[in-house]
């Protein structure tokens, strides 16, 4: 016995000492485990095609049985022309029907009959360590699964509006000055200089800063807003199109995003979202936009960014079906 | 080497309670994965209460209490330092302040004491070092800093490799995990989140038996190697801001004090007499020596006479400039 183990001790650290990479957590094996959930992802996943390429560069999540999808619409809108694949059927010419940009959603509506949309219905909040399923790589008729646990509490993501003017802003007696104007901003294509001060905006007097975050949350990243100014003793009217925050200011990356692969793996907008699910699920920048299914198949939400290497945001079932909703009403 | 790592195997041969899930090659079920997170879940509540945030001069770390006394346990490089004070906060945003105890800057393992009146929650310590390669695990940390709206981050994954003084897992980490708890699916610590590979999927803890092997030493507040973890002080880089003279009456007089330096701050004045350094009878050759052995940072103790009254005081040396 004694020497058995004086054997198998020495030869752990030389032979046995690493797990094949197909037992691991995000390895094959686990992978034909998930086969029960993957039905699921198979029926109501969407895949976006690069025309261009012919690349798979994002997922949508099916919501109607007639070819409505919901998606990520600050990914979607980087790509000019795309086919989608629902299933393993190809859909030609998708149509953009609606967009939220609080949400940062975009629905889109493919011709088709029969589809099988997520079952909002059994959406409920989730405890911590729960595993959650999404897609991971996909292949042209199969989407493989991926696995990941709840992994914090649910809860806001703070961001600010998602649409801005490109200002810094100072208060002054009274008063609202323009502080400094970012470069390659609305506010600088449109002419605005340090030292302005601002009277009003779309036809209201505005005179504080939070008066003017407030209505800008209202706005999406293409609004046009109109500013009264005075430079000196002029009198400015000026029309500014607003930009999106995480264009403008997106790109000062920290040591944990150059970790997490930086540009390549992470969606560029990961902030400011009313309400969001926190999973580990390993995902990037071109695979959310899907569903996330628990074990019993129960839809639970859609992946709306890959923020860092341990962090993946789903906006929650309960959420999105009240922005479906929203969404349906719109002309 | 060969008494450390007898228990490791025999440990799976004596221990019924080991999750089945463990002993398969991997999840076949859909029932497999539920027991996982079933056991996992399990011990939720109770790991994620002792998991803490450690913050010190701009950095934030991670780091486990195991003991309700408030001993804890995270990585050397997050410490850097022994006898340093460091913030600690819970899961719900309560504070303390933790000194640093004893850290091995070759391994990357530290000890800390929480000052103040527990009883703290606390984990259990896989002692006995049960846990094996393919076991699943799960990792906790203050990923990124301390977010009191997101709470400890929660991941799960399996060992993946072994070596003596590293474990791998396929959970993943990032900055702030640094110092964080490594647990088995009986709840128990069995390593110290250290750092990452290139991969994702390969991030490297410090096992409890490295621990183990060095634990009188870390406790005692003891700084092991000189390894990439952890910068000791330069010898000779230590400063007290002090000249002295031979007194007759014993000891070393205090001519002059440098503006600002560390013996002025902790209220010596010229005049006084330092009769004491470390414990030893205060000479000019003493002191020298003694000074010629620390760096900026490392503590002296001093006892001197100031107007007719003893004072004694351990001193934060200053840099040399």
């Amino acid at each position: 016995m004694r020497i058995f183990i004086f054997i198998f001790a020495f030869l752990l650290p030389l032979a046995a000492n690493s797990l094949p990479s197909e037992k691991r957590k995000n390895g094959p094996l686990i992978q034909d485990a998930l086969s029960p959930v993957q039905v699921s992802l198979q029926e109501s996943s969407a895949v976006f095609y690069n025309n261009e390429t012919s690349k798979a560069f994002l997922y949508g999540t099916v919501v109607s049985d007639d070819g409505l999808i919901m998606t990520k619409a600050s990914e979607i809108e980087e790509v000019e022309s795309y086919y989608v694949r629902v299933g393993t059927k190809k859909f030609r010419d998708p149509i953009v029907v609606a967009r939220n940009d609080v949400w940062d959603v975009m629905m889109i509506k493919i011709v088709a009959q029969g589809l099988k949309p997520v079952d909002f219905s059994q959406a409920k909040d989730l405890p911590h360590g729960t595993w959650v399923v999404s897609n991971g790589a996909t292949e042209r008729r199969f989407r493989r699964p991926r696995a990941g646990i709840i992994s914090a509490n649910k809860r806001e993501i703070p961001g600010g509006s998602p649409a801005v003017l490109g200002v810094g802003l100072k208060e002054q007696d009274g008063d609202l000055f323009i502080d400094n104007v970012t470069e390659d901003s609305g506010a600088a294509l449109a002419g605005l200089k340090k030292g302005d001060k601002l009277l009003k905006v779309d036809g209201s007097d505005i005179r504080d800063r939070d008066d003017l975050i407030t209505y800008l949350k209202e706005k999406s990243p293409g609004d046009k807003i109109k500013l009264v100014l005075t430079r000196g003793s002029e009198e400015l009217n000026l029309e500014v199109e607003l930009m999106a925050r995480h264009k403008l200011y997106g790109k000062g990356a920290t040591r944990n995003d150059q970790l997490s692969g930086g540009e390549a793996q992470q969606s560029a907008r990961r902030t400011g979202f009313p309400m969001v699910l926190q999973h580990e699920t390993m995902l990037n920048r071109n695979t959310v936009g899907g569903p996330v299914f628990t074990l019993n198949n129960q839809f639970v939400g859609m992946n709306i960014a890959a923020v860092n290497r341990v962090e993946a945001f789903a906006i929650p079932g309960q959420e999105l079906s009240e922005l479906l909703a929203e969404l349906r009403k719109e002309p | 080497m060969i008494l450390m790592t007898c228990p490791l195997v025999f440990g799976s041969l004596v221990y019924a309670d080991r999750p089945d899930f463990n002993d398969k090659e991997a999840p076949q079920t859909l029932g497999d994965f539920r027991e996982i997170q079933n056991a996992l879940q399990s011990h939720l509540e109770r790991t994620r209460s002792a998991t803490v945030c450690l913050q010190m001069g701009g950095g934030s770390g991670s780091a486990v209490i195991i003991s309700k006394e408030g001993l804890v346990l995270t990585a050397a490089h997050v410490t850097s330092k022994v006898d340093e004070e460091i913030k600690v906060i819970m899961e719900d945003g309560r504070e303390f302040t933790g000194r640093s105890l004893g850290l091995n800057s070759e391994t990357d393992s530290a000890m800390l004491q929480i000052e103040g009146a527990g009883p703290f929650p606390f984990v259990e310590v896989d002692l006995k070092d049960t846990t094996r390669l393919g076991d699943w695990v799960f990792s906790l940390g203050h990923s990124g800093g301390f977010d009191k709206a997101r709470g400890v981050n929660v991941r799960v994954g399996r060992l993946v490799r072994e070596a003596e003084t590293t474990v791998q897992s396929d959970c993943m980490l990032i900055g702030g995990d640094s110092g964080g708890p490594l647990f088995n699916m009986e709840g128990e610590l069995i390593a110290i989140h250290s750092r990452v590979g290139a991969s994702r999927e390969e991030s490297m803890h410090v096992p409890i038996r490295e621990f183990q092997a060095h634990w009188d030493e870390l406790k005692s507040g003891k700084f092991i190697g000189d390894g990439g973890f952890a910068q000791k002080s330069k010898p000779g880089t230590g400063f007290l801001g002090v000249a002295t003279e031979e007194s007759e009456e014993g000891g070393l007089k205090v001519t002059e004090l440098w503006k600002d330096g560390v013996a002025e701050k902790v209220g010596l004045k010229v005049g006084d007499r330092i009769i004491e350094i470390a414990g030893e009878k205060a000479t000019k050759v003493l002191m020298a020596t003694t000074l010629a052995e620390l760096g900026a940072g490392d503590k002296l103790t001093l006892k001197w006479i100031s107007g007719g009254k003893s004072k004694k005081e351990t001193i934060k040396l200053g840099e040399r400039p």
